[in-house]
Formats: structure tokens, C-alpha cells, sequence
């Protein structure tokens, strides 16, 4: 930050290379991309995979949830129900329809883009917390009705789901869905990324500074508070459609309060308003217990330790450290150049 | 008519359990302005007290709840001491945060503490039926529907008689203002947590019979807390109590005369376009915005 274009015209294609955002979350996801690598070389762990896996996805939900709390200030419990109903239909259109895999992922992200839409309409006339609850009840209704509901959701058995099958042709194991969920989550982080540094993210700050204000301004509330609840709904339902596609499972008891919570801690964790920080939020939240402390032994094999350690860090977080863990790095550097005295050059701020 | 009764009652019981849930709720919202989302995980964990008492120490069910309304009010202190005391400075949705934290906390060291098997307590009142217009109820049954209305009378007596009452009023009203007039806040909140906690746990109590003690058992009875807290308003002591009542003698209705299946969802969606039309709940105030 701090550079006029024109200083940046004047750098050489390298510099402009290397602070290219869009380059960047490309490099981004190059790396995590790397890890079905690792597991077939057998330096990390088949169930890691697995794990990071859920952490993608989680991320990916999580960036709907920062536009909307992170950005806009509005909060929403209800990201566990779309996730759910995106989950189960992508798996009934790809399996009891027998439709593509693509046909699967775009019905469902429609579907919840529309109730996404509802939820918005509503939340022009509900404030605050009032709104969390509202869309928590809308969640709740999901939820009962995955239970319910058999014939598509089957019940309390659970939905069955395939690898994709990409464009009817290349049929995907788990590694290469793996990448397949990097690539939606890169494509996630750009679009988000050029969203909010666009009119859609000033109109969103000011939303959130002051709603009067706002409106005071010339900025349509409904039309943004639409489109924020719309984007939110549409990346929960695109995560819980690939969820289903990697885990090839659905359960209704997955999809209940606790992981809409999770997320709201994932954002809150990693740092609102941050583009990267939802992906080490869910890494913290989601990869962290499952990959480090069920290693530690005696105690690492009770289940309950993994909730312990999230909640003593949400708070931690919190209280003590309110941008996020993806500021971590930048704090260490600043200090590394306190420690080597050579303070003077102004730090740069991240996205 | 006998039916219609049965549901009545039983509706009662359920709705007496929810307004206890939801009193604790609301009781911490007004006067640390904050939702807690870990009430429900603090009634399974005050449940889970009693529950573990009860087998371990072979006392009666009475002093076994006794015991585990003073580790309540203990826990609570705690709670309140270590985590809330610090959250002066956190802003909006960070508080909501920090609770749901807690509610990790104590769904994590439930099973570490008491294990992971399923256990088991009685009702208070193990047998005995009472017919009341050709309806009929456990005597357990009647006993919480009465139970609960008197607990939640008794706060309401507290709240409107005492000067603890006053005091929490005066908080709940506006917390600066208060302390500038000499209200012990800290003291109020301190009060605020420990009765949230052990509402919770009494309402544990009264729906363990029901299921069995997991970590999950209170995890319909938070939802449905909530949902009553929206209902009824967060503006007001009593709204949530009138909002916890209807919405579980309305879901027992519904569930009976229209669909057993849909039942629940038909009321959440009545509610949510109830609160789309009536957005600050049944009792609610509309709080003015200043510019």
C-alpha cells in the first residue's frame, strides 16, 4: 500500500510481478497444491489429506462469512444450513439425477443464492442480533428437514456422493479433487480480493461504519446488504456442494450450530477483512487439533482436547490479538527489525 | 379436550425448561450486553455435575441438585472472573466470540472430566400420575411446570423488589450510568453469570430424564432459548419467557394436530416471518437510532 500507480508503472516487471494479488493467490494455492504430492512421497500422513481438504472448504465458506461480518458487519449463523443444503443438492442432482458433476455444483449454488436472497430481503428490516438468530432458525429449519426429508436427503443415514467427474471425462481420485479444491478456493480468494477493492467493498466499509451514513451517501443498503448475503450463501452452498464431493458423505448432524459457529470463529481467528486469513483461520480451527494434538500421547487420544484448545484460542485471540493470526508475520518481522535496529523502513501492510 | 389438555401440559413442562434456558440467556444479554452462546453447553455441564454426583456419591437426587447449583454459582464466578472481567474492550461481535470460546471449553473438559459414556438420570419424582380433566402427567412433570413458573416468578420478585434487582436494572438499563451512581457492576455480572449458569443446570436437570446426559443434551434447548429470546424481544426480562412458552406449546400443537415431521420447521418459519413484520419481538421497544 502507500504507492501511486505511478510509482508502481515505474518498477521493474518483476516488482510488478511479484505485488500482483492476482499472482499471488495463484502462488497461494501452487503451494497447498503441493500436498497429495507429499502424501504420495509419504512425508505427510494419507489422513492429512483428508484434513487439509475439510480445511480448503472451511476457508472457502469462511470468505462468505468475512464478506458479510468481516465486510458488511452483518452476522449470520446460518452458514452450516446452506452448506448442508448445498451438500445434499449437489449429491441428489449428481447421483439420483444422474447429472454432471458441474450441473451438480451450479444447481446448488443457485438454489442457496436465491434463499441467500430471502435471508437478505429479510435482514433489511432486522438488525443485529435479532438477524444471527432469525438466520439461525432459518438453519434450523434446514437442518430438521435433512432429517426428515428421505427421499432426497436420506435421513439419518446419511447421502452418498462421487469424486467428480470433470466434464464428463477425467474422473478424479482424492489427490486430484484435492487440487480441484484449491483451485475453487484460489478463484474464491481472487474474486473476493477484486470484489471488495472495488465500488462493492467501499460501498460494503461505509455499510459498516455507519448505515446512516451510508444511505447519506448514496449507497443503496438493500442492493448491498442483497448482494453481501448473496455472495455469503453462494460460497457456503459451492463449500458444503464440494464437501459433499470430497468426503463422498453427508450426514444431517454435521451441518448443525456448532460448525456455523466454527466458521464466525474461523473469520474472527484468521482476521477480518483479511483475504488469507480465512484460510489460516480454518487451518487453526479445523486442521490444527486433529493434525498435532491427537499426536500427542496419554492425553491426545481423548476427543474433548481438540474443543479445549480452539476455545482457549478463540479467546486468546480475541482478547489479546484482534487482527487475526494472519498478521502474525508481520509482527514478527516488525519485531525482528526492532531487535536488529533497523526499524526505520515503514512496513507494508498486507491485503 | 383431554388431548388438547395433555398437549397443553405437556407443552408447559417443555416451555418451563426453555424459559429457564432462555431467562439465563437473556439475564447475562442485559447486563454484559453480550449473547451467550455457551448457555446451553453450561446446563449440560452443571447436568453432567449433578448427573455425576448422583452416581458416584449415592446421595439423594435433591442433594445431589443442591450440590450442583453451588458448583454452578462457583462456575459462574469463575467464569466470570477469568473470561468476562478481560472482555470490557472488546468490541461488538468479538464478545459473541469469546462465549462461543467457552462453550468450547466446557464441551471439551465435559469429556475429559466425566468420560464419553452416556449416562443416566432419574426423574425427581421417580413415579405417580395425576389426572387433571381427563389428562394425564407425571407427578415429575407437574412438579417442573410448577417448578418453573415459581423460579421464574421468584426472579421476577427479585428483579422488581430487591436492590440486587434494582441493581441489575440499573445495569441492564445503561452500565456506564450505573457505575457512576455507585452500582457495583462487576458485582452484577458477577451475580449475572452464576445465575445464568445454574438456570442452566436446573433446566439440565429437568430435561436429562428425558434423554440421556451426552454433551449434546442441551443442544435442542439452546436453539429453541434463543429462538425465544427473539421472540419475545431481548428489550425486556420477560419477553423471552412469554416467547419461551409459545414456542413450546405451539411445536407440541403443531406437531400433534398438523404433521408430526414438519411440525418444528412450520413454527420456525412462522416465527421468522412474525419477527420480519414485528422485528423487535412480541414485547420489544424500538430502540431509536441516533445519528
Amino acid at each position: 500500500m502507500g504507492n501511486t500507480p505511478l510509482a508502481t508503472a515505474n518498477r521493474s516487471l518483476a516488482w510488478r510481478l511479484w505485488h500482483n494479488h492476482n499472482l499471488r493467490f495463484v502462488l497461494f494455492g501452487l503451494v497447498i497444491a503441493t500436498v497429495p504430492l507429499w502424501v504420495s512421497m509419504g512425508v505427510f500422513k494419507t489422513s492429512w489429506l483428508g484434513i487439509l481438504g475439510g480445511t480448503v472448504i472451511y476457508a472457502i465458506a469462511a470468505q462468505g462469512m468475512n464478506l458479510l461480518l468481516g465486510y458488511s458487519g452483518l452476522i449470520s449463523l446460518g452458514t452450516a444450513g446452506f452448506m448442508g443444503l448445498g451438500a445434499y443438492i449437489s449429491a441428489y442432482v449428481t447421483g439420483d439425477m444422474g447429472l454432471p458433476w458441474e450441473v451438480g455444483i451450479i444447481a446448488a449454488v443457485v438454489i442457496c443464492l436465491i434463499l441467500g436472497l430471502l435471508v437478505g430481503l429479510a435482514s433489511l428490516r432486522i438488525e443485529g442480533l435479532y438477524l444471527g438468530i432469525v438466520t439461525l432458525c432459518v438453519a434450523e429449519v434446514l437442518r430438521k428437514t435433512f432429517d426428515e426429508f428421505t427421499a432426497i436427503t436420506g435421513g439419518f443415514s446419511g447421502k452418498s456422493a462421487n469424486f467428480p467427474t470433470l466434464l464428463g471425462l477425467f474422473k478424479l481420485n482424492q489427490g486430484q479433487t484435492f487440487v480441484l479444491l484449491v483451485v475453487v478456493m484460489v478463484l474464491i480468494m481472487m474474486l473476493t480480493w477484486n470484489l471488495v477493492h472495488g465500488q462493492l467493498g467501499r460501498a460494503f466499509h461505509a455499510m459498516r461504519g455507519s448505515q446512516v451514513a451510508a444511505q447519506a451517501m448514496g449507497v443503496s443498503l438493500m442492493k448491498y446488504r442483497l448482494v453481501s448475503f448473496a455472495l455469503a450463501t453462494a460460497f457456503a452452498a459451492l463449500a458444503g456442494a464440494l464437501y459433499a464431493h470430497f468426503t463422498r458423505f453427508v450426514y444431517p448432524s454435521t451441518w448443525a450450530l456448532t460448525l456455523s459457529l466454527n466458521i464466525l470463529a474461523m473469520v474472527i481467528i484468521g482476521g477480518p477483512r483479511s483475504i488469507y486469513g480465512m484460510f489460516w483461520g480454518a487451518l487453526v480451527v479445523y486442521a490444527v487439533p486433529d493434525l498435532f494434538l491427537k499426536q500427542i500421547p496419554v492425553i491426545g487420544d481423548i476427543g474433548g482436547l481438540a474443543y479445549v484448545f480452539s476455545g482457549v484460542l478463540i479467546i486468546l485471540v480475541v482478547l489479546f490479538y484482534p487482527g487475526g493470526v494472519v498478521n502474525i508475520a508481520q509482527d514478527v518481522k516488525k519485531l525482528l527489525r526492532k531487535i536488529t535496529g533497523k526499524g526505520k523502513k515503514e512496513v507494508s501492510g498486507n491485503g | 379436550m383431554s388431548t388438547f389438555l395433555q398437549l397443553l401440559l405437556k407443552g408447559l413442562e417443555t416451555g418451563a425448561i426453555y424459559a429457564l434456558a432462555s431467562l439465563g440467556i437473556i439475564i447475562v444479554y442485559r447486563t454484559n450486553f453480550m449473547i451467550n452462546f455457551a448457555q446451553g453447553t453450561m446446563g449440560m455441564f452443571g447436568a453432567y455435575i449433578v448427573t455425576v454426583i448422583f452416581a458416584k456419591m449415592n446421595l439423594p437426587l435433591v442433594l445431589c441438585i443442591l450440590l450442583g447449583i453451588i458448583a454452578g454459582i462457583l462456575i459462574g464466578f469463575v467464569v466470570d472472573f477469568v473470561i468476562i472481567r478481560r472482555t470490557k474492550r472488546v468490541s461488538g461481535s468479538g464478545k459473541e466470540i469469546i462465549t462461543l470460546g467457552m462453550m468450547m471449553i466446557f464441551l471439551g473438559i465435559a469429556p475429559l472430566i466425566f468420560g464419553v459414556e452416556p449416562m443416566r438420570l432419574p426423574k425427581l419424582i421417580e413415579s405417580g400420575n395425576v389426572s387433571i380433566l381427563g389428562a394425564s402427567i407425571t407427578l415429575n412433570g407437574l412438579f417442573n411446570i410448577i417448578f418453573g413458573l415459581g423460579v421464574t416468578v421468584a426472579l421476577f420478585l427479585i428483579l422488581q423488589k430487591t436492590k440486587l434487582g434494582l441493581a441489575i436494572r440499573t445495569t441492564a438499563s445503561s452500565e456506564r450510568t450505573a457505575r457512576l451512581m455507585g452500582v457495583p457492576t462487576k458485582l452484577v455480572t458477577l451475580f449475572a453469570w452464576a445465575l445464568a449458569m445454574v438456570l442452566g443446570t436446573l433446566a439440565g436437570v429437568m430435561v436429562a430424564p428425558m434423554t440421556s446426559v451426552t454433551t449434546a443434551l442441551m443442544d435442542t434447548v439452546q436453539v429453541s432459548a434463543f429462538i425465544a429470546c427473539v421472540l419475545g424481544g431481548f428489550q425486556t426480562f420477560y419477553g423471552p419467557v412469554i416467547g419461551a412458552y409459545i414456542i413450546a406449546i405451539l411445536g407440541n400443537m403443531l406437531s400433534y394436530y398438523w404433521s408430526d415431521v414438519w411440525g418444528q420447521q412450520i413454527l420456525y418459519i412462522a416465527i421468522i416471518i412474525f419477527i420480519i413484520f414485528k422485528p423487535v419481538g412480541l414485547v420489544g421497544k424500538k430502540t431509536i437510532k441516533k445519528v
